[in-house]
């Protein structure tokens, strides 16, 4: 916390969201400081990838401001292209699925979003792609294809490719819940390092030990609303609401 | 049978130049038509709505209409709308406009069978609409696609059959002219459908086998 800049990351400001008559995010700000790691953690189908997706314009809020490193958005009034194209620059985000292009190797698949979103050759690309690689633990792996990694090193790759556009937020929607627990490590070590290092990250998660020890600032989200927030040790051990203890007392009892 | 046989050996090489009319037929309106249908399946689903509907009126006259009708609406109509093209040229106009129709509604099922995921993914990475389309969508849309049409491109190299009924001298329209001039329609009949199965039957093995690699591939 003492290395946090001044100026926030990402400000959200009263984002409502909702799908037909399903209210999914009701009006919920939330400010995120640069180098300031936010776990968000609740029941499933409370809002929280919603909310996440709604900081890089995934989601478009229906109302509400979105504020990425000073640039702001209103989506509800409409975005342009412009300012689409340089929030989606600055924010990275790694999903559960993995999402990697499967026809493509290791390599291209780090390597081809640079080429095209920031004009790198593909010398440059390819060599920003090996550093990368070589950080996540993956050197060995950049000439393969994706479907002959496990899912934790396609979760890698898949971090290594969203780091090579050198983002200033990055976004994190469950990146272990769909990986076996000790292929879940491998991905929780990469994204301590990171925290590590300054990045600043909103992290969607179950893994109640790295919101613990990794995050900044836990967040609780029920039915579209934050219930709660402050430090993990504030929100974990001792939850002012009754619905959150009843939460964390079921995932931490897992 | 020897009879037969060095008959037949006298009318081959006719119908292998027929042959390759009808391959070469084949070949041309694939390599027009199939770009076409990719043309067509990508702006079916554009966000301009007229753009889509024009996509999508293309695709249903190239679908819907008989590929014999085709022909003779472009062989024998367009000259009155003082367009007149060869045998050939028209044969190839007309079996392309099938082929697009045909084959953009099998590409669109290709690229829609690309995970939604990756092209979210690609978004969140800051790609344009145009890229991930490019890099994405489209390359492993095609591949998806590869094993029917494929299938497609058979169907294709049958119905030039047809374009014997507006004087394009492929392989059935040099059986029939032998016929003609023999009355030994059954013999060199037999002999064309050999030729056509000597295409097709490797063709469909080839087919499979493809079909068989992508899926152990995915
Ligand atoms: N694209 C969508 N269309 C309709 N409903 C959606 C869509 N995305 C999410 N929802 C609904 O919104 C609610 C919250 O979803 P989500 O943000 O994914 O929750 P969480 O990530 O906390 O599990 C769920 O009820 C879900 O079904
Ligand atoms: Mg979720």
């Amino acid at each position: 916390m003492s290395a946090v800049a001044q100026e926030p990351a990402v400000v959200l400001d009263r984002i409502h969201k909702q799908f037909g008559d399903l209210v999914v995010v009701r009006d919920v700000s939330l400010t995120v400081a640069r180098g300031e790691v936010v776990a968000i953690i609740g029941p499933s189908g409370s809002g929280k990838s919603t909310l996440l997706r709604c900081i890089n314009l995934l989601e478009r809020a229906d109302s509400g401001r979105v504020e990425v490193v000073g640039r702001a958005v209103e989506p509800g009034a409409g975005v342009a292209g412009r300012d689409l194209a340089a929030l989606r620059r600055s924010v990275g985000m790694v999903f559960q699925s993995f999402n990697l292009f499967p026809h493509m190797t290791v390599l291209r698949n780090v390597s081809l979003p640079q080429e095209r979103v920031l004009g790198r050759s593909r010398a440059e690309a390819d060599a920003r792609s090996r550093q990368l690689l070589e950080r996540v633990g993956l050197a060995a792996k950049a000439d393969t294809y994706p479907s002959r990694c496990s899912g934790g090193q396609q979760q890698r790759v898949a971090i290594a490719r969203a780091l090579a556009l050198d983002p200033e937020v990055m976004l994190f929607d469950e990146p272990t819940s769909a990986l076996d627990p000790e292929l879940g490590l491998e991905v929780l070590a990469v994204m301590r390092e990171l925290a590590a290092d300054g990045m600043t990250m909103v992290v969607v998660t179950h893994e109640i030990h790295f919101a613990a020890d990794v995050a900044d600032r836990v967040v609780v989200m029920a039915d579209g609303a934050v219930l709660e927030e402050g430090t993990p040790e504030q929100v974990l051990r001792s939850p002012s609401t009754e619905r959150a203890r009843r939460f964390l007392s079921a995932v931490v009892d897992r | 049978m020897t009879g037969l046989l060095t008959s037949w050996g006298e009318w081959l090489p006719r119908l292998l130049e027929g042959l390759v009319t009808s391959v070469e037929l084949t070949a041309a309106s694939l390599l027009l038509g199939i770009p076409l249908g990719l043309v067509l399946a990508l702006l079916s689903s554009s966000r301009t709505r007229a753009v889509r509907w024009a996509a999508i009126a293309l695709v249903e006259i190239g679908r819907g209409t008989p590929a014999l009708v085709m022909l003779q609406f472009v062989y024998y109509g367009l000259p009155s709308a003082g367009l007149s093209l060869t045998a050939f040229v028209s044969a190839v106009a007309a079996l392309s406009l099938t082929t697009a129709g045909y084959t953009s509604e099998i590409l669109r099922g290709g690229l829609q069978a690309v995970p939604a995921g990756e092209t979210e993914a690609a978004g969140a990475l800051g790609m344009s609409h145009r890229d991930t389309l490019r890099f994405v969508v489209v390359p492993q849309g095609v591949r998806i696609a590869l094993p029917s049409l494929m299938g497609f491109a058979i169907l294709i190299f049958q119905a030039t059959s047809l374009t014997f009924t507006i004087s394009v001298v492929e392989l059935l329209s040099q059986a029939y002219s032998i016929g003609a001039a023999t009355f030994r329609y059954l013999d060199v009949l037999v002999l064309a459908g050999l030729l056509y199965l000597a295409v097709t039957i490797p063709a469909g093995l080839l087919t499979n086998r493809t079909e068989r690699r992508l899926s152990r591939h995915l």
